[in-house]
């Protein structure tokens, strides 16, 4: 069961990392500020911490420079208030792995926190990956529906790639573009949704449930049927 | 006003501030430096005239001494006595003295102090004037004293000095007096421009420093002044127009999900209903996205990023956004062309300006009717790209408005995003110094981006 370090000095929001952590089969400690954060990721081994930007007694930045100093390599995500054209770079550069802006929905934190421990290498990549009737297999670059096979161009396979990475979780339609295109900037609802539609629309089979469900003001989730 | 009106009316305080003036301190110290000049000048002229007058009068006592020596001894007194007789105007004074010192015949007493050939100036006296003086020793041993009257050359110098003392004074009054007008002058503009700035400071940014169009320093101060305030009145202005538009765009949503928490409380229900929740969750994403964009905005507009920047290839860029935005116009049966000089490279910040032109082209997908044209080339030495549609189109007037926060063109306030991306767009572009220029394409909108030369 991985282990997650969650550094966070606002109880409320440390709560409810944890429970969403938790709820995903993941093991938490809490650290309250800076300072006992550092003390808890230099003494125990964790997969990933989860770190405030601005905590007391020692900062977000200050604290994962202290942490890659003394060559400790674990996955940070940074999660800040502050917005995140510059935030995001001072926060790569201090050392984190990935950064999430406040408010954030706690699936999309759950998510990225389990992709920085996939990258990390602390869980091994699956050649195949399968969820419900889908089937992808990541080493031939195929995709089977119910045993059948369906041709995708490149940007739908990594679309469906990371839905299938991700299946039953609520994923924002920025966390989409994020991770499956690259850019960090709103490109518009319109955009990612006319993309999941047509993946919809391959994925679909008549007669039942849309693989893809669309979650009213948050984004998508792949069922897990 | 006359000066000397002027100075009578200052006040210590306007007299005070006229001293310290700039204008009058130039114009007191040309007047003194011309003064000096002045003064110099004079006293060459009074030296150089009182030197020759002297030499002149020396002359003519070395002649008459000349003429009286060439007598014969015996026949001196004569002489001397004929010269004085014809000298009765008291031009002229002659005396011979004997070796004891005895006056012998003359007009003017013994001097026992001067020696032959030596000529000295003697003040006057009881019977003579002032007058230049030599002596001669006659072949008798006898003195011949030869004196010639200076009164006229003291007159001369005398009134040449006063000449001289009375145009210095002038010209250092007349320094004093028009340094003081031209300070007048100089002190009133500022003031009213003192003036002014005091109430523009206040808030009354309509109003506008006075010129006189004589394109002056002062003149050139107030119009940048005026530039000044006019950016200002206009940011104002359009911080009213982004404050009014934020109550707007956010207090809706807001006020729609606390009339949703008022209804359930009042209802004493729980939000059960999964569609309450999505709305008011829809609602509050609507608020965090603006916020969000407007955050973004600000840091475009605030700060110089130049990390990012790199070459980058123009076609490659838009075949990236046509890539990503062709499935959008598709679905909207909209035909997506592009166009690109595969040549054309610039330097910016490439993620940057895939969100700017993202935008055109979505705006662009968005209100158009059947194609969107995306075109890259280069115009008059400069690359410039080009993203037009057959859509509605907007006019001329409204070009300028759509850069500004949070507006939206008339009969499409229900479509979502559009107030902000055009602005996102504009901070991007402006960050690069790229200019963005919109204008009705009949049918549609031309959104034209263009990379000056220089960069």
């Amino acid at each position: 069961m991985p282990r997650i370090l969650v550094i966070e000095d606002d109880s409320a929001t440390a709560m409810a990392i944890e429970k969403q952590l938790r709820c995903n089969g993941h093991e938490v400690e809490l650290a309250a500020n800076g300072l006992a954060g550092l003390a808890l990721a230099c003494d125990s081994h964790f997969d990933a911490i989860t770190l405030d930007r601005m905590l007391p007694g020692l900062d977000g930045l200050a604290l994962v420079e202290a942490l890659r100093e003394r060559s400790i390599d674990v996955p940070v995500l940074m999660i800040s208030a502050l917005s995140d054209v510059d935030e995001r770079i001072a926060g790569i550069r201090a050392g984190g792995d990935d950064y999430l802006v406040k408010p954030f929905s706690p699936p999309e934190m759950v998510a990225r926190v389990e992709a920085l421990i996939r990258r990390s290498g602390a869980s091994t990549p699956d050649a195949v990956i399968r969820s419900g009737v889908i089937e992808m297999n990541l080493v031939r670059r195929t995709v089977l529906v119910e045993g059948k096979p369906l041709r995708l161009p490149t940007m739908e396979f990594k679309l469906l790639e990371f839905l299938l990475r991700h299946a039953g979780r609520t994923l924002s339609r920025k966390f989409i573009f994020e991770q499956v295109w690259g850019y960090y900037f709103d490109p518009g609802a319109n955009l990612i949704n006319v993309h999941i539609g047509r993946l919809r629309r391959k994925l679909d089979r008549p007669g039942h449930l849309p693989c893809i469900a669309t979650v009213k003001g948050e984004g998508y989730r792949l069922e897990v049927f | 006003m006359r000066s000397s009106e002027f100075l009578r009316g200052a006040s210590g305080d306007n007299v005070r501030r006229i001293g310290t003036s700039i204008t009058f301190r130039l114009a007191v110290m040309l007047g003194g430096l011309f003064a000096i000049g002045l003064i110099v000048f004079g006293g060459l002229i009074y030296a150089m005239t009182s030197r020759e007058l002297t030499a002149r009068s020396d002359q003519i006592l070395r002649q008459e001494a000349h003429l009286l020596l060439a007598e014969p001894a015996e026949r001196l007194p004569d002489a001397i006595r004929e010269e004085i007789a014809r000298n009765m105007h008291g031009l002229n004074y002659f005396a011979l003295v004997a070796a004891d010192g005895e006056l012998l015949q003359g007009n003017i007493p013994t001097f026992p102090g001067l020696k032959p050939g030596q000529a000295v100036d003697v003040d006057e006296a009881a019977g003579h004037g002032p007058m230049r003086l030599t002596a001669v020793t006659a072949a008798t041993g006898e003195t011949i004293l030869l004196g010639r009257d200076t009164s006229e050359i003291h007159y001369l110098l005398h009134r040449l000095l006063v000449g001289m003392l009375l145009a210095c004074l002038s010209v250092i009054v007349a320094g004093l007096l028009v340094g003081s007008f031209l300070s007048h002058g100089l002190l009133r503009r500022v003031h009213d421009l003192q003036m002014v700035s005091r109430r523009i400071a206040l808030g009354h940014f309509e109003m506008r420093i006075a010129t006189t169009g004589r394109g002056d320093e002062v003149d050139q101060i107030a119009a940048s002044i005026n530039a000044m305030v006019e950016d200002i009145e206009r940011i104002l202005s359009q911080v009213k127009t982004v404050t009014d538009s934020i109550a707007h765009d956010l207090r809706t949503p807001l006020t729609r999900v606390r009339n949703r928490l008022e209804d359930a409380r009042a209802a004493g229900t729980e939000l059960r209903s999964e569609d309450s929740i999505d709305d008011l969750i829809g609602d509050l994403s609507i608020v965090l996205d603006r916020f969000a964009a407007l955050l973004r905005i600000a840091e475009l507009e605030a700060t110089e990023r130049r990390a990012g920047f790199g070459t980058v290839h123009v076609a490659d860029l838009l075949g990236t956004v046509c890539e990503l935005y062709g499935p959008l116009a598709e679905d909207d049966g909209i035909l997506l062309e592009l166009h690109a000089d595969n040549t054309l490279e610039l330097q910016g910040d490439g993620n940057l300006l895939l969100e700017a032109i993202s935008n055109l082209v979505d705006n662009a997908i968005k209100f158009a009717r059947r194609r969107v044209w995306v075109d890259a080339r280069v115009i008059a030495g400069c690359v410039t790209i080009t993203v037009k549609d057959d859509g509605p189109g907007i006019s001329e007037e409204e070009c300028e408005a759509v850069l500004q926060r949070f507006y939206r063109a008339g009969g499409e306030a229900q479509r979502p995003g559009f107030g902000l991306g055009l602005s996102i767009v504009s901070a991007i572009l402006h960050m690069h110094h790229f200019t963005l220029d919109l204008r009705p394409g009949r049918p549609g909108l031309i959104a034209t981006i263009t990379v000056p030369r220089d960069l």
